[in-house]
């Protein structure tokens, strides 16, 4: 068998195999680099190989605990090790890696060779059932996103009452699992409770448990979800939909850190960090008397204000990416992404169910395409005779004129007709986006204020 | 990579000349504590390899330039840098052709950081 021939079988042979596998010679440029490989890192193997191998590889042990130059100075193969990589897209790959030692006929040492698998799929499983999310996985480039982005670690830092305010969908219970995942108080419990869930009796001993005898069927001690959460984290979902009566007992809680369980008359002290989160406007439900408004100010120490996806459409292509990515993995499906003309559409759409619906979508799409591109014909039908009806905003074909017109306007709506601050957002000069409204015939908001 | 990256080579530049270079251990593992560290040492402009999107995006929304994806030998790239050839393609990681983000304008005087691992910048 001659050279070549001898190393296209042996490409052949890497290629046919699921886990990634590169080579690396004495001078730890990589030799050889597999389609797994290419696939994982993101880094075609025409780029890869002659290439020193942590310009590829760009994993978390390269600057210091190199597992092939351990390897090839102890000579014991390393098996499994369980290390992170950034992908050319600047993902975060957690992998596992396997490393050897390559010798010659001789018995000499020639390079090394590294194997590795791609865990993402067990760790999105495992943080679905542990619910160990960070600010990494909120999706956002925006600048309302990447203002929280700037805001979450401090908060996280601080143990002041959270108060996070969103529409339904935008990803509330995620933030404030993000603020207990990054606060000192990460090893211990974070509890979420939906409060408007449930009636006012069940959720009294939902929080703050029961004695034994308490009322029928309470026959053994039960300990409420602040008990579970002491060191950690509660939340306090739709904390506006609760009664008076169980605002005066949060209250209490709030302010002197203490609860008693149904049937007990002892005070229970109890260390718990409280996010509470609400898609309603609590200031207007103080202001009509619905919401107590002692509570109201215990509560909201720190506000976030997540926005609505329509308000940072711009986010709208990555979030479809990391959904895409998702589910490819879940449904073990390989669909490349979306057509011009289905991101146009999910571009124009207007979310009223937020990330959550985006996310529904690109399910529904995954039922309806096989392969390849999403187009729009996988699209749900509501979102496709939305797209085909003369639209609102007065569109006709989907153009980057009539997305730059969309995103502008969008800015403008936002900043109330401020000029300035809509260019800054959009990174363009104020007189370079005035010339934009102009041209693109654009109504600036009645409260037009130009700076 | 900048998120595991233990050294930093930290250079003054006043308009193309190098007024002084120190280098600075950055210990912290956690991305909001690194991008405090970044910023506290006045820097302006962060030239790295590979970064992850979310420590990327901090340090942006924090004012600091980032030139990543950049690799080879640190004074090649420094000199490029003084030249304000940065981005540059001789200086990119594989596979990185064609994303370079938000590296726009003209280079500022002030302070420049160089992930200095394993001999890449």
């Amino acid at each position: 068998m001659s050279q070549s021939s001898e190393q296209q079988a042996k490409d052949v042979i890497l290629d046919s195999i699921a886990d990634g596998v590169f080579t690396v010679d004495e001078d730890w440029r990589v030799t050889s680099f597999n389609r797994a490989a290419e696939q994982i890192t993101g880094v075609p193997r025409r780029e890869a190989i002659g290439r020193n191998c942590c310009d590829v590889f760009r994993a978390s042990i390269c600057e210091g605990e190199c597992a092939l130059r351990e390897t090839l100075g102890t000579g014991r193969s390393i098996v499994n090790k369980a290390i992170y990589i950034l992908d050319a897209k600047g993902r975060r790959i957690p992998i596992s890696i396997s490393a050897a030692v390559l010798k010659d006929a001789d018995g000499r040492a020639i390079g090394g060779v590294e194997t590795f698998r791609d865990l993402s799929m067990v760790e999105e499983l495992r943080k679905e059932l542990e619910g160990t999310y960070t600010f990494a996985d909120i999706i956002g480039r925006s600048p309302s996103m990447q203002q929280l982005f700037a805001l979450l670690p401090r908060i996280a830092e601080s143990n002041s009452t959270v108060l996070i305010e969103g529409a339904s969908g935008t990803g509330k219970e995620l933030f404030a699992r993000a603020i207990h995942n990054l606060s000192p108080r990460r090893d211990k419990r974070f509890v979420a409770i939906n409060c408007g869930a449930l009636p006012d009796t069940l959720l009294e001993s939902e929080l703050f448990g029961y004695k034994a005898g308490a009322f029928t069927d309470a026959r053994q001690d039960r300990p409420g979800r602040f008990a579970v959460a002491d060191g950690g984290t509660i939340l306090l979902d739709e904390v506006g939909d609760i009664s008076p009566a169980m605002q005066a007992r949060l209250l209490r809680v709030l302010q002197e850190r203490t609860y008693e369980p149904l049937g007990s008359t002892e005070p229970i002290g109890v260390d718990v960090r409280v996010v509470a989160a609400t898609n309603k406007d609590l200031g207007k439900l103080v202001r009509k008397g619905v919401f107590r408004q002692d509570l109201f100010y215990r509560i909201n120490v720190v506000r976030l204000k997540l926005p609505e996806l329509r308000d940072r459409r711009e986010d709208v292509p990555l979030l479809v990416e990391r959904f895409i990515s998702k589910f490819n993995r879940l449904q073990n499906k390989d669909i490349v992404g979306v057509s011009d003309e289905t991101l146009a559409i999910l571009m124009e759409h207007d979310y009223p169910g937020n990330v959550r619906e985006l996310e529904n979508i690109v399910e529904h799409a995954f039922v309806l395409c096989r392969a390849g591109l999403i187009e729009p014909c996988c699209l749900p039908p509501t979102l496709r005779r939305e797209a085909d009806a003369p639209s609102a905003r007065g569109k006709g074909p989907r153009t980057l004129k009539s997305l730059e017109t969309l995103h502008i306007a969008d800015a403008l709506r936002r900043h109330e007709g401020n000029r300035t601050a809509a260019a800054k957002e959009l990174g363009i000069n104020p007189s370079t986006l005035f010339r934009k409204i102009k041209s693109l015939g654009l109504n600036l908001p009645h409260q037009d204020h130009p700076s | 990579m900048f998120d595991v990256a233990k050294v930093l080579l930290i250079l003054d530049l006043n308009g193309e000349v190098e007024a002084g270079r120190q280098e600075a251990a950055i210990e912290e593992s956690d991305p909001d504590a690194r991008v405090r560290r970044v910023t506290a040492l006045g820097v302006d402009v962060l030239i790295c390899g590979a970064i992850s999107g979310p420590l990327d995006a901090m340090l942006a929304s924090t004012g600091v330039r980032v030139i990543s994806h950049t690799c080879g030998p640190v004074e090649d790239v420094l000199r490029a840098f003084v030249a304000g050839r940065l981005p540059d393609e001789a200086f990119l990681m594989p596979g990185c052709c064609g994303r370079r983000q938000r590296v726009r304008g003209r280079r500022r005087d002030g302070r420049c950081k160089f992930d200095t691992q394993g001999g890449t910048a």
